[in-house]
């Protein structure tokens, strides 16, 4: 048995694909012999060399550009940036290039990379490193925001990213890095991308979230079963494309609706999930939709972080109000 | 205090703008038929101008960014590369293009508004027109590490303009070049002006070539409209970069006799009699000057040539007109390799509308 | 007068889990100053010194060298002595692990949580800024079930990205759990799939769970899931729905009944017409605006069938694979799908293209009444050289009928409705009839095909 962090099960998969596949490079800042600072590529350098596994200059900037005229030429560069708030000055390569350019040469030529990211608060770290902004890339037609939220689907949604010819950007819950372990076998099945995951079955409300959140989302739905109410728990992964289809399926059953993230509110993935649902299914609601998030405030210094975060208690009160509609 | 480091910054021009050979002729140089060719393929590059523009004047394409002047920068640019090796242009370099392979249909169907201009022909690797400025420098680069990694002999050739030379993604590209020793060479190709702000306005250095000093690369200014000098240090450059002994950056000191886009009125900005002293130093009058002193011009083949192009032109202009405006779903056709279930949603939705505005 | 204090391990590094005792620099008993060296501990990083947060007596040391504690967990108890210097009392900061599981219940006088593990088995933490929560619990996602379909999340997501429905996969896993394998073999071989939307739950019932196979595990995070809830005590959810907390048993779902006569007939001869026929579908609506009051819509459909038959007789045929051999009809025997509580009828009405209107509903009224009061010669039911199904006359816009062989088409016609039709000058509302054409292709070309439902869609057109 292969028990293993999220963390590892990054590593697990980045190692198996740059194995099996010649074009795979993984480049970032410290992602060489250090082995990155969360130890995503620790070992990686050592096994496949410095021609696979690429230290860049420090300048997020060229990690993007390299990382998307590599792609351009055939490779699959896997880029990382090394924090979420990072992550800004890569964004006009990625949204002027990467996430058009098939579209602009009419498939001549498509940007198969992945860019990694450590993502979301909860580690108590300083300034610009608790960031959530996949709505951010979500908005960004010809992108894939991808957030896995167990070890098991760390792996298998990494390597289907990875394998996707299209630029994919992969938040890595860095809260529940190492949070606990799971069984991760190392046989290179990836898992579907675009989809969510139905983790608990339900009938009395739908929670819906994704990340880092699905621990404190999965606990409310213990809380909820205690008081005899049925919660189902949806892992969205795919932000973008969303499936709605499953969240809809969910709510034709449940009549409720709360979604969880940490990303601060307004224009959030929250929004875009309430629309749809106000849009295809206002007619299977019985409460109005609840959204529990961060503030739209930025996110706070470390001592306030966890109040910033959507917590059990939040997500609890937010179930409940949904419930008092019969 | 001692010196820890110096440099200098070589100035390369053979052909004075009076026609005359004012240094070492290159070999290639020697041979009249190649002068020839590369006077055809700049004299072909501007007519084919001329007509874009008068073709954005009359309403058959959108804006238009000139190439007026930049003659012999571009095709010196194309010439000197192979096709294997990746051209990462920014939005003016047809004469490059046009030595690569790209079809003038291509650039009019991209100023006409259609994306199948960047599905050019030529070689498939290139990359499309890139208006964010600069982005394309690190797209090179990245190129180049790729052909690197892959141990390809292969060269990425990227272009900016003087004020592109300001962007952080110029400096980065140099500074990935150099840190990787990359087989990439950055023309910024100094036509003295970034729409309305002049190149003494973008730096305080002496010279853009020098930038590339930072960066650990090999820097040359050279007489941008001076095709001979010009080829020969582009080729040079990346005979350089093929034997991987790391970039250059070559700054083409030339002059941008047109407006920024044909959406621009540059007297708003610049005084006519720096324009006029431009002219007087254009790329085409001197090699003409110096084929004619050759005797292998005159008055007669440039007629003869010039209606050459022009019936050449024609027909690509007429296809480009001939061409079909793409029907809506092809706006999602190529998003992602495969539809993800939204976007056929919305491709639907769209060719529902469509399909209602016919019946 | 003084009072005990714990002083808890502190996060030692960035986001360390635990650390290893080297030595105690004071023993129990001591007199210790704030600051005093106390110990020196080794990280997965370095040897740190940790000096005394405290001014007093060391009451307890809560382990001895060599001894991994874990961060967070008491490293040493003191009698705080409160006339000797002392540190304000700070906020924490939070740069401490949250106890692992199997501590945070206990209280702080508790015996030290010490594991012994090798400092080889420990994990890097891993990261240059903040404190990362670590631990070594091990979580196993669990199986959920909804509607008896009993599969793990990445199976339910692998199936719905490859369009499988997982009430039509045979479950081999423990237990009936739908596996990945499964779905990756259903998508591999769709024709393996249960046609029976059911075969889910009665394969699961054929094998008593509670005996088959041992319990998945579980943690305090999985819900009970297929065996039942323990936090559910009354089977019902809060908005008053029924919550089925065990699979659904044979008692659950009904008998197996053995099917006979008509639907066994009907069974056979469907799956028999799935095996041959390649079935290819068109669809399209007919556009009834022009009716005059009056039109019998059967009538009009077997009058189109008639001359979409003449237009293109490719699809008024039989076709034989076996002899390589194709008849195309000069006469219309048409079909008529007839559904009963026994099943499927389809009885011939002869000749249609000899026929009128009013001689139509007369025949197909006539054949009606037969098949139900079961008074129709078995002669009447087949040799017909084309077939229509109106199965709009119920529900449902368009369809996929099936053909039986020998004949190579078969229309459906769906629910009529009105919708809007842009118009010159605005819009309309039209009374519109969707038709759905299966033919063979084996026997017939998608241009015959389309040909045929043109000039059906023609005939509809016309006034009358």
């Amino acid at each position: 048995m292969a028990e293993i962090t999220l963390i590892e099960a990054v590593t697990q998969a980045l190692a198996y694909e740059i194995a099996h596949d010649p074009s795979v490079v993984v480049l970032g800042e410290d992602v060489g012999v250090n082995g990155g600072v969360f130890r995503a590529t620790a070992g990686l350098h050592a096994r496949f060399g410095s021609e696979r596994v690429i230290d860049t200059p420090l300048d997020e900037t060229s990690i993007a550009g390299l990382a998307v005229g590599m792609a351009f030429q055939g490779m699959k560069p896997v880029a990382e940036a090394q924090f979420d708030g990072f992550i800004y000055p890569m964004m006009d390569h990625i949204i002027c290039h990467a996430a058009r350019m098939r579209t602009r040469t009419r498939g001549r030529l498509h940007c198969p990379m992945v860019l990694r990211a450590p993502w979301g608060g909860g580690i108590r770290a300083p300034e610009h490193h608790s960031e959530a902004p996949e709505a951010l890339f979500a908005h960004i037609p010809g992108l894939r925001v991808v957030i896995p939220s167990s070890p098991a689907r760390a792996y298998g949604l990494l390597l289907a990213a990875i394998r996707d010819p299209d630029p994919v950007i992969f938040f890595e819950p860095k809260r529940i890095y190492r949070q606990y372990k799971e069984d991760v076998p190392d046989d290179g099945e990836a898992l579907p991308l675009d989809v969510c995951f139905v983790l608990r079955d339900g009938a009395d409300v739908t929670l819906v979230t994704w990340g880092a959140h699905v621990k404190e989302t999965l606990e409310t739905a213990d809380a909820l079963a205690r008081e005899g109410i049925s919660a189902e728990v949806i892992d969205v992964a795919t932000v973008k494309p969303l499936d709605f289809d499953t969240i809809h399926e969910s709510v034709k059953k449940t009549g409720r609706c709360v979604i969880v993230h940490e990303a601060a509110r307004t224009g959030g993935i929250g929004a875009e999930i309430a629309a749809q649902l106000a849009e295809k299914a206002m007619f299977d609601l019985v409460a109005p939709i609840e959204r529990v998030t961060g503030y739209d405030t930025p996110m706070p210094l470390f001592r306030l972080e966890m109040k910033y975060l959507p917590s059990v208690e939040r997500i609890l009160a937010a179930a409940k109000r949904t419930l008092a509609y019969r | 205090m001692k010196t820890v480091a110096s440099f200098t910054i070589g100035y390369r021009q053979v052909l004075d703008p009076d026609g005359r050979i004012v240094d070492a002729l290159p070999e290639f140089a020697r041979d009249p038929a190649v002068l020839v060719d590369l006077y055809q393929r700049m004299s072909f590059t501007r007519v084919f101008d001329g007509k874009a523009v008068a073709l954005q004047r009359t309403g058959k394409l959108g804006t238009y960014a000139s190439c007026l002047g930049h003659e012999a920068a571009h095709i010196a640019i194309g010439m000197a590369m192979q096709p294997e090796d990746v051209f990462c242009p920014m939005y003016r370099e047809y004469g490059a293009q046009f030595v690569r392979g790209v079809k003038p249909r291509h650039v009019l169907m991209y100023w006409g508004g259609d994306e199948r201009g960047n599905d050019f022909t030529g070689p498939k690797h290139d990359l499309p027109w890139c208006v964010p400025i600069a982005t394309q420098c690190l797209h090179a680069a990245g190129a180049a590490l790729a052909f690197k990694l892959r141990h390809e002999p292969r060269v990425a050739v990227s272009v900016v303009g003087d004020g592109g030379s300001s962007k952080t993604d110029f400096y980065a590209a140099i500074n990935s070049a150099g840190a990787y020793t990359l087989p990439y060479v950055g023309v910024i190709v100094n036509n003295q002006w970034a729409i309305s702000v002049p190149r003494s306005a973008q730096t305080g250095a002496e010279t853009l070539a020098q930038k590339g000093l930072a960066g650990g690369l090999a820097c040359v200014q050279v007489d941008g409209n001076d095709v001979i000098a010009m080829l020969a240090v582009m080729q040079e450059a990346i005979a350089r970069a093929r034997r991987g002994e790391g970039g250059t950056v070559v700054e083409a000191v030339t002059y941008r006799l047109s407006d920024h886009t044909t959406a621009d009125d540059a007297r708003r900005y610049r005084p006519d009699d720096e324009v006029k002293h431009a002219w007087a130093r254009e790329p085409l009058k001197r090699l003409r000057t110096y084929l004619e002193a050759l005797d292998v011009w005159n008055e007669a083949k440039e007629q003869a040539w010039k209606e050459q192009c022009g019936r050449d032109v024609d027909i690509e202009v007429n296809a480009y007109l001939e061409t079909r405006s793409q029907p809506i779903e092809s706006i999602f056709d190529h998003l992602y390799a495969e539809a993800p279930h939204d976007i056929a949603a919305q491709r639907a939705q769209a060719i529902a509308l469509e399909g209602r505005r016919h019946g | 007068m003084s009072t005990d204090k714990d002083f808890l391990l502190p996060d030692l590094g960035e986001g360390l889990p635990d650390a290893e005792i080297v030595e105690w620099l004071v023993k129990e008993g001591d007199q210790v100053l704030l600051d005093q060296p106390l110990v020196s501990m080794e990280t997965a990083k370095a040897v740190v010194e940790v000096p005394s947060p405290f001014s007093g007596t060391v009451v307890k040391l809560h382990g001895q060298a060599g001894d991994v504690i874990d961060t967070g967990a008491a490293l040493a108890t003191f009698a705080v002595d409160p006339s000797l210097p002392q540190r304000a009392e700070a906020e924490d900061t939070g740069h401490h692990h949250a106890p692992k599981p199997k501590v945070a219940p206990q209280p702080p006088s508790a015996p030290p949580t010490v594991t012994t593990s090798a400092p080889a088995d420990r994990a890097d933490a891993g990261t240059v800024v903040g404190a990362m929560q670590a631990s070594n619990e091990v979580k196993h996602e669990a199986v959920i079930a909804i509607g008896g379909i009993k599969a793990m999340p990445a199976v339910r997501a692998a199936a719905k990205k490859l369009g499988i429905d997982l009430t039509r996969v045979r479950p081999s896993g423990p237990d009936g759990v739908i596996t990945m394998q499964d779905v990756k073999q259903a998508a591999a071989n769709p024709s393996a799939l249960a046609t029976d939307a059911t075969v889910s739950p009665t394969r699961t019932s054929a094998v008593p769970a509670a005996v088959s196979t041992p319990p998945l595990p579980r943690t305090s995070g999985e819900r009970a899931g297929v065996r039942g809830d323990p936090y559910v005590a009354d089977p019902r959810s809060l908005a008053g729905k029924p919550v089925r907390t065990t699979p659904p048993t044979v008692q659950a779902s009904g008998q197996p009944e053995p099917i006979r006569g008509v639907r066994r007939n009907m069974a056979r001869i469907m799956a028999e017409a799935h095996a041959q026929v390649v079935p290819t579908m068109l669809c399209d609506d007919a556009d009834l605006h022009a009716w005059t009051p009056g039109n019998d819509i059967t009538a009009r459909l077997v009058r189109a069938i008639v001359v979409a038959c003449k237009a293109e007789p490719a699809l008024n045929a039989w076709f034989d694979m076996a002899n390589s051999t194709r008849t195309l009809h000069a006469r219309v025997d048409v079909g008529i799908a007839v559904d009963t509580p026994d099943g499927l009828f389809v009885p011939a009405l002869r000749n249609a293209d000899m026929l009128d209107a009013r001689m139509i509903r007369e025949g197909v009224n006539r054949l009606r009444a037969q098949v139900e009061d079961r008074s129709i010669a078995a002669d009447e039911l087949k040799g017909y050289t084309i077939s229509l199904s109106n199965f709009g006359m119920y529900a449902g816009r368009y369809a996929t009928p099936v053909i039986v062989p020998p004949c190579v088409a078969i229309i459906a016609a769906g629910k009529g409705r009105h919708q809007l039709v842009p118009v010159m000058g605005g819009i309309e509302t039209h009374k519109v009839l969707p038709l759905s054409l299966t033919f063979d292709h084996r026997a017939a070309t998608g241009g015959e095909a389309a040909r045929f439902l043109r000039a059906m869609l023609d005939d509809l057109a016309r006034a009358n």
